[in-house]
C-alpha cells in the first residue's frame, strides 16, 4: 500500500470496514510510514471532535406528547 | 374476539413502544436537515404519523430505525425541499488539495496533546455551520453515519441508493467537513497556515488555483469562476449560509476497494 492509498481508505479503516487483506496492508504501511500514521491519528481526532460537537439534541419535551396525541387521534 | 377499537388501541401501543425510543435521533437529524426547531418538530411528527399508518407494511425483523429514517427522508423531500436549491458544481479536487496542504503543514500540531480535544476552543455553532455548508446529499450521509451510527448498508437502504454511492459521498462529505473545520481553525489561529485561502491572489496561485476539468490541468491564466471559488473558501461572512445542491454531472462516483 502506498501513501495515496492510505488517504483513500482511512475513513473506511476508521469505520472498521476494511477487509482482512487491506487491513493488513494498511497496518504494515502505518508501521513504516510516520506521515501516514500521523494522518490517521488526525482523522481520528477530527472524527471524535465532530461526533462530540454535533451531539444529538434531545427532542423538546412537548413534542413527545404531541406525537402521542396525534397517534391516538389518527386512524390506524 | 377483540373489538376494532381495542385492537387499534393495542396496535397503537405496540407502535409507540417500538417507535418512541427513536424520537431524539429523529429530531436531531430533522433539526440538522431543516435547520429550525419548528420545522424539525413538524417533520418528526409527520414521520411518526406516516410510520403508524404504514406500520403493517413494516417487515418484522428488519431494521426499524432505518425504516423510520427512510420515511422521514422521503417526507422531507416531499414537503420541505420545495425551495429550489442552487445547483452547484463541486470541484472536489480543489477541496482535496487544500485539505492536503493544511494537513501537511499542521499534522504534528493536530495530534499533539491527545488528551485534550482538538480545537477545544471552537464553538459548537461553528461545527454546525461547517456541517451546513455541505451539499445536502453529503450532509445526509455524514449525519447518518457519524451521528446516528448507521452502517453503509443501512444508509443505502434509507437513501435508496447503492452502497458505492454511500461510500463515495461519505468520503467526500467527511473530507469537505473536515476541510471546512480546518479552515475555521486556521482563521481563528488554532493552527498555522499562512494566508487564508481566499486572500491568495489568483496570479500567485498559478496551477494549483486553477480549476481542473476532466483531470487535465488548465492554464493558470484561466480565472476560476469567482463565485465558486469564494463559496469553497468558506471564510465568507459568518451569517451567510450556502445551501448547495449537488450538480449531478459533478458527482463522478469514486470506487473504493475495501477488500
Amino acid at each position: 500500500m502506498v501513501c495515496d492509498d492510505v488517504r483513500r481508505v482511512v475513513y473506511f479503516f476508521l469505520d472498521d470496514q476494511l477487509g482482512e487483506r487491506k487491513l493488513e496492508d494498511l497496518r504494515g504501511h502505518l508501521k513504516d510510514c510516520r506521515n501516514c500514521d500521523d494522518r490517521v491519528a488526525v482523522h481520528k481526532r477530527l472524527r471524535d471532535f465532530i461526533r462530540r460537537r454535533l451531539h444529538p439534541l434531545s427532542a423538546p419535551g412537548p413534542l413527545r406528547s404531541r406525537i402521542h396525541e396525534a397517534l391516538r387521534r389518527s386512524p390506524a | 374476539m377483540k373489538s376494532a377499537e381495542a385492537y387499534e388501541h393495542e396496535q397503537g401501543w405496540d407502535f409507540e413502544k417500538a417507535a418512541m425510543p427513536y424520537v431524539d435521533s429523529l429530531y436531531n437529524t430533522a433539526y440538522r436537515m431543516t435547520r429550525n426547531s419548528e420545522d424539525a418538530e413538524d417533520l418528526v411528527q409527520e414521520t411518526y404519523l406516516k410510520a403508524y399508518k404504514y406500520y403493517d407494511k413494516f417487515e418484522e425483523g428488519t431494521n426499524f430505525k432505518a425504516w423510520l429514517f427512510k420515511i422521514m427522508k422521503n417526507t422531507f423531500i416531499n414537503n420541505y425541499r420545495k425551495k429550489k436549491l442552487t445547483p452547484h458544481k463541486i470541484d472536489f479536487s480543489e477541496i482535496e488539495e487544500s485539505y492536503e496542504r493544511v494537513i501537511q503543514k499542521n499534522a504534528p500540531d493536530l495530534i499533539r496533546d491527545p488528551e485534550t480535544e482538538i480545537f477545544q476552543d471552537m464553538m459548537d455553532e461553528d461545527v454546525k455551520r461547517a456541517l451546513d455548508t455541505l451539499p445536502h446529499d453529503y450532509k445526509m450521509v455524514v449525519l447518518l453515519a457519524d451521528i446516528e451510527g448507521f452502517s453503509y448498508k443501512e444508509i443505502a437502504e434509507i437513501l435508496d441508493c447503492p452502497v458505492g454511492t454511500v461510500m463515495s459521498r461519505l468520503y467526500r462529505g467527511r473530507k469537505m467537513l473536515e476541510r471546512t473545520l480546518l479552515e475555521y481553525a486556521r482563521k481563528y489561529g488554532y493552527i498555522r497556515g499562512g494566508e487564508p485561502a481566499k486572500m491568495r491572489s489568483r496570479k500567485d496561485e498559478g496551477k494549483s488555483g486553477a480549476k481542473k476539468k476532466g483531470g487535465a490541468d488548465v492554464e493558470a491564466e484561466e480565472a476560476p469562476a469567482g463565485d465558486e471559488e469564494d463559496d469553497l473558501n468558506l471564510l465568507a461572512s459568518d451569517t451567510e449560509e450556502f445551501e448547495f445542491e449537488l450538480d449531478d454531472s459533478s458527482e463522478e462516483e469514486e470506487e473504493f476497494e475495501l477488500e
